[in-house]
């Protein structure tokens, strides 16, 4: 009976992906045409069906900035490239959408490392990481292996030296794949998502408004309490901010 | 010279009001009623007349002449015709004595003109104590006080903050002064009020009917208030210095008129007006302070330009209301686009009603680099004082593309992911980018590889192999290391080599005993390099004998050879059998051993 119950799951779930095969090629084609408001309720159907790709985001960010809706444009855009870091379309494309937002935010300088670390993170999601991590474990067992078979001095000690620099690569990468999960799993990002909302130096209406933030910039959420949300920018400044104004990446 | 002026226009004006008074009344039925003062003692008299003009009327009735003593009517009629139009007139007199001190009002007088009724205005008497002299003229001061009065008549007693309101000083002069010239002695302060004057070219004189009285009437001044704060503020006093002529009673031997020389100072009073606040309930966010009746606009010169090109967009405000008074809303524009500070223009006229026309802030725009910009919706609101309610006008967005030019590459600073500088520049040809036609679409709950527990045995268990693959070499070293046991292992597998026949044919005696001599033969064909065609028992003694092999050995593979031989001849068991094949082991391997 279970099992009867898993068939007849696993195909409507089948139908309904088939379906949303047929929903992107129609959507393709609408917004081909310019109709980019049904193109938007095709994807967010095929969203809602419970499948997503990079592709489907970077479209919906697509839509969305020929329609000049400046905050869903960067969200999507910003979605796809949590699945695909490294795409050179949605690179390109989020840069137009970028140019359409009011505030600049000048980043604090960074160091040398967290510059190595954002260019690196960016390779591979974090799946990505992880099968680098296993195969650099492997590459290392190998090359210490050979250390202990082999005889001669020079090849034995280079066989160290790379087995460690191997295993050394290999924890690094578990680093990473561990940072891009805790940044995907905590949500830790949001974009503004209405034309102008300010940012309070306290959770409630009556305190002071530190700064106005307008739709479309990126904030890190570092706090949150009943219906307020603490925000940092990137350039330092921190503030309250209603959680309405924002959604979460 | 300026009073000179206004003395020439109001004489100007006095002839002709006196000639409008001679001719206006010739036409249609008047019936008024006058008295020959205001304000009496308690003993003196007051003579009231009721005049019915160009008609004669029937039924006339007096009012009840309340609080006084009345002695009359005396009827007095005048006809007159004058270019053969007739004039009629008919006066019914009549002497008040007061009776009481107080306010008293006499009431209507009816009459009736050919079935219609008529009706005189009620007229308000004031009775004061007595006086000394009861039947003295009224001094030139009184004459003064009744027929100068300089008003301030304020438009609005409440209005809210900000709302136009306007003070216009006027200056009543009755029929019987002469005024010959007036100065203003101090202009007003108002403080706590944005003032503007309404210049006024030349004092125009009006016929005007005041507090009941006919009044010549001049505009001095009209000033258009902008109340600053809310509460009670105080309008100062325009105090003016009037010289005039004041008729007396006396008369020259013409019997005209001795007019006397006097001048008076007159101030309009101070005037204390309420302001009203604006109300706080649906305040909008972004007022800024402007009040009354506005259209609001954003305008650019162009929407579509190639970078590094310019253009305007202005913010406009017109209407009617406090437009000096408020700061327009602000122009936000994205980072993207370079934004100079705004220029700003005002083409406001004042009038009675207030300001109006429009104010602007031009603000110009460069484009830097490719790409659509939407300007923000820009938001103006203002309090209506005629609807008591807040408006606010939200501008239609303003979409500007910039055609041509190098692309803005500047990333999200915020990304992690990607970290590159926001003044990044890339090559020109970069264009807005087409979707992507491949959907690609997995389920959101993908499970992962990272946490997963395949992925912890894939990285954990290759360790593992790093013990097993150390304990392995080393059993292999120690099995290098052990040489005699080697050397054993190595004779032991020729011996298993060269018996290996013999050993499949243990049982067998004739088949096993051939397979033996020729697996001894065999070895020592390869051991010790000699042809079968040598084989003697003393060639092989004498070959092993230089060999240094033991007697024993030699001795013992001698045997062999000849229970070989013996045992085609004779019958073997199997024990034997297993005997002899155990030794010649033993044999080859000794042998071997020691060569």
């Amino acid at each position: 009976m279970k099992k009867l119950i898993y068939i007849v799951l696993f195909l409507v779930a089948s139908f309904g992906y088939a379906q949303n095969e047929q929903l992107f090629k129609e959507a393709t084609d609408l917004y081909n045409s310019g109709k980019y408001e049904d193109a938007i309720a095709k994807y967010q159907a095929i969203l809602k069906s419970g499948e997503h790709s990079a592709a489907l985001y970077y479209n919906l960010g697509n839509a969305n900035y020929k329609l000049s809706n400046i905050g869903p444009s960067i969200y999507y855009y910003e979605k796809a490239l949590q699945l695909a870091p490294n795409d050179a379309d949605i690179k390109n494309n989020i840069a137009f959408a970028q140019q359409m937002r009011v505030d600049a935010i000048t980043p604090l300088p960074k160091t040398g490392w967290q510059k190595f670390k954002e260019r690196t993170l960016g390779y591979f999601t974090f799946d990505g990481w992880a099968v680098v991590a296993v195969v650099l474990v492997v590459l290392f067992v190998v090359f210490i292996i050979s250390y202990f078979l082999v005889i001669t001095s020079w090849v034995k000690r280079l066989f160290f030296i790379l087995g460690f620099v191997m295993l050394f690569a290999a924890g690094f990468s578990v680093y990473f794949a561990q940072t891009l999960y805790t940044e995907q799993n905590n949500n830790k990002f949001a974009i503004v998502y209405v034309p102008e909302t300010p940012i309070n130096a306290e959770p409630n209406t009556e305190s002071n408004t530190v700064f106005t933030l307008h739709e479309g910039t990126k904030v890190k959420v570092v706090a949150s309490l009943n219906d307020w949300r603490k925000i940092q920018l990137a350039d330092g400044k921190v503030g309250w901010v209603i959680g309405e104004a924002i959604k979460k990446l | 010279m300026n009073a000179m002026k206004n003395i020439i226009t109001l004489i100007v004006l006095f002839a002709f009001t006196l000639v409008g008074a001679a001719t206006g009344q010739q036409e249609g039925v008047d019936f008024s009623a006058s008295v020959s003062r205001n304000k009496v003692g308690l003993n003196q008299r007051i003579k009231v007349d009721f005049v019915i003009k160009n008609s004669d009327g029937d039924n006339f009735k007096a009012p009840d002449f309340k609080g006084f003593n009345a002695q009359g009517p005396m009827h007095f009629v005048q006809q007159e015709w004058i270019n053969g139009k007739m004039n009629f007139s008919r006066t019914y007199t009549y002497y008040l004595q007061p009776t009481a001190r107080g306010k008293f009002t006499i009431g209507q007088a009816t009459i009736e003109v050919e079935g219609h009724l008529y009706k005189t205005s009620p007229i308000e008497i004031e009775v004061t104590a007595a006086v000394d002299d009861p039947n003295a003229d009224p001094t030139l001061d009184d004459t003064i006080a009744n027929n100068l009065h300089l008003v301030a008549e304020v438009s609005k007693n409440s209005p809210y903050v900000n709302e136009a309101m306007t003070v216009v000083y006027k200056l009543y002069v009755g029929p019987t002064l002469r005024v010959d010239n007036f100065d203003f002695m101090d202009d007003p302060k108002y403080n706590n009020f944005w003032s503007q004057e309404i210049r006024i070219d030349g004092y125009n004189v009006e016929n005007v009917i005041y507090q009941g009285k006919s009044y010549r009437m001049v505009v001095l001044k009209k000033v258009v208030l902008y109340p600053q704060q809310s509460g009670k503020l105080e309008i100062e006093p325009l105090s003016l210095n009037v010289s005039m002529s004041v008729p007396t009673s006396k008369r020259d031997f013409l019997g005209r008129t001795i007019y006397e020389k006097s001048s008076k100072v007159v101030s309009a009073g101070t005037r204390t007006i309420n302001v009203k606040a604006l109300p706080e309930e649906g305040k909008p966010e972004n007022f800024s302070g402007a009040v009354g009746k506005f259209s609001f606009g954003v305008t650019t010169t162009k929407n579509t330009l190639k970078a590094s090109e310019s253009l305007q967009a202005e913010i406009k405000v017109s209407g009617n209301g406090n437009l000096r008074l408020f700061s327009l809303p602000k122009l936000v524009t994205p980072s993207a686009l370079e934004t100079y500070n705004p220029e700003y223009n005002e083409k406001v006229s004042v009038n009675l009603s207030g300001m109006e026309g429009n104010v602007s802030e031009t603000y110009t725009i460069v484009s830097k680099y490719k790409g659509k910009y939407p300007l923000p919706q820009v938001s103006f609101s203002y309090f209506n004082p005629e609807t008591k309610k807040y408006t606010t006008i939200t501008s239609d967005e303003i979409e500007i593309n910039v055609t041509e030019g190098p692309v803005f590459t500047g990333t999200d600073p915020n990304t992690e992911t990607t970290g590159t500088n926001q003044q990044q520049v890339v090559l020109s040809s970069n264009d807005f980018r087409f979707i992507k036609i491949n959907p690609e679409l997995v389920p959101k709950e993908k499970s992962h590889f990272y946490k997963s527990v395949l992925f912890y045995v894939l990285l954990l268990v290759p360790f593992l192999f790093i013990p097993i693959a150390v304990f392995a070499r080393n059993k292999r070293e120690a099995y290098v290391a052990d040489v005699a046991g080697n050397k054993i292992r190595r004779a032991n597998k020729l011996a298993k080599k060269y018996l290996s026949t013999a050993k499949r044919t243990l049982g067998n005696k004739e088949a096993f005993y051939i397979a033996l001599e020729k697996a001894l033969h065999n070895y020592l064909k390869a051991k010790l390099h000699i042809e079968t065609s040598e084989f003697s028992k003393e060639k092989i003694e004498s070959l092993l004998q230089e060999r240094n092999v033991d007697s024993e050995n030699i001795e013992g593979f001698i045997e062999l050879l000849k229970s070989c031989e013996l045992a085609r001849y004779s019958p073997a068991s199997d024990v034997t059998m297993q005997h002899d094949y155990d030794k010649a082991a033993n044999v080859i391997t000794k042998i071997d051993k020691q060569i």
